[in-house]
């Protein structure tokens, strides 16, 4: 007979939730979030263009076709910035766990929203009276 | 595309019906969310220390575990979220071509913000359900606190927009 050892979900939950690494990761992922996000929107740093009234993607930077309505550039930022936060979160797991356990955690809530004033600006377009 | 794979679904309903049924999922998800969200924030804003005569509304509304939330949240975020971004393309031709020709600008504005930080908060999602998961650790206390407050914040926020884009031009047109 064969002994099968199972791990109850919650218990694998609980093991991944005391992690030094998911925890690095998770803290560094949360800060680079909000930055890379401006950094993609300011910069016009979309992954891809999504063209609505053609269903056609674009890699990368596209502009709008004449005749072929607008271009959608949020859905490439969130591509961007979730690829470029999960890269970065990544990378900070190879810090010693000294140097990891430094990182302010405070850093999570207060960037998204000294994000903010950027944002609005970066939205300057639309507030006219 | 999804839009045109779904394409047999218009034999047996109307494509404004469809989308208002999309809408009206994506509407009551983010209810969902709201409620939970709001009940963990009143927690740990104003947590109950101990039983000082009968509850009321208030108290029992904050006295809720808010441990048991966090997986909730996030998978409801989560899947708001991509309901919201599966509306985005019939929103983005349909809905804020007329606002702009109408002059709501502000209104246009405020929708853009409300999509930054739906993105913004996916990325918090992790490390929330960390602090969550961990509501033991003292050291996780005060970020765990000001996280979940600035997630309902930013839950409300987007409700709340959402809400009024919806107004300008009304359900179902």
């Amino acid at each position: 007979m064969s002994s099968v050892t199972r791990t109850s979900a919650p218990a694998a939950e609980a093991s991944f939730a005391r992690s030094e690494t998911f925890r690095t990761f998770a803290l560094v992922f949360a800060m680079a979030t909000p930055v890379l996000y401006v950094i993609c929107d300011m910069m016009n740093w979309p992954l891809f263009t999504y063209h609505p009234g053609t269903n056609r993607l674009d890699l990368g930077f596209a502009p709008a076709v004449k005749n072929e309505g607008p271009a959608m550039y949020w859905y490439g930022w969130t591509a961007s910035t979730l690829i470029g936060s999960a890269i970065l979160g990544s990378l900070a797991t190879l810090l010693p766990e000294k140097l990891a356990n430094r990182i302010p955690m405070s850093l999570v809530w207060i960037l998204p929203i000294a994000v903010l004033p950027v944002l609005i600006y970066s939205l300057k377009f639309f507030w006219r009276w | 595309m999804a839009g045109r794979r779904m394409d047999f679904i218009y034999d047996y309903i109307s494509v404004t019906t469809f989308w208002t049924i999309l809408f009206t999922v994506h509407a009551l998800l983010a209810v969902a969310l709201l409620g939970a969200l709001t009940h963990q924030a009143a927690s740990v804003l104003m947590p109950v220390r101990a039983a000082n005569g009968p509850a009321n509304f208030v108290t029992r509304f904050r006295s809720v575990h808010g441990a048991g939330y966090a997986t909730a949240v996030c998978v409801l975020w989560v899947i708001t979220f991509l309901f919201g971004a599966w509306i985005y393309t019939k929103y983005r031709i349909q809905i804020r071509i007329p606002i702009e020709q109408a002059g709501f600008w502000k209104t246009q504005g405020v929708f853009e913000l409300k999509e930054h930080y739906a993105t913004i908060g996916l990325g918090l999602l992790p490390i929330y359900w960390l602090f969550w998961k961990n509501a033991r650790e003292p050291k996780y206390d005060a970020p765990r606190k000001w996280l979940t407050v600035t997630l309902a914040a930013m839950a409300w926020f987007i409700f709340l927009v959402g809400h009024i884009v919806n107004n300008v031009r009304g359900f179902g047109s």
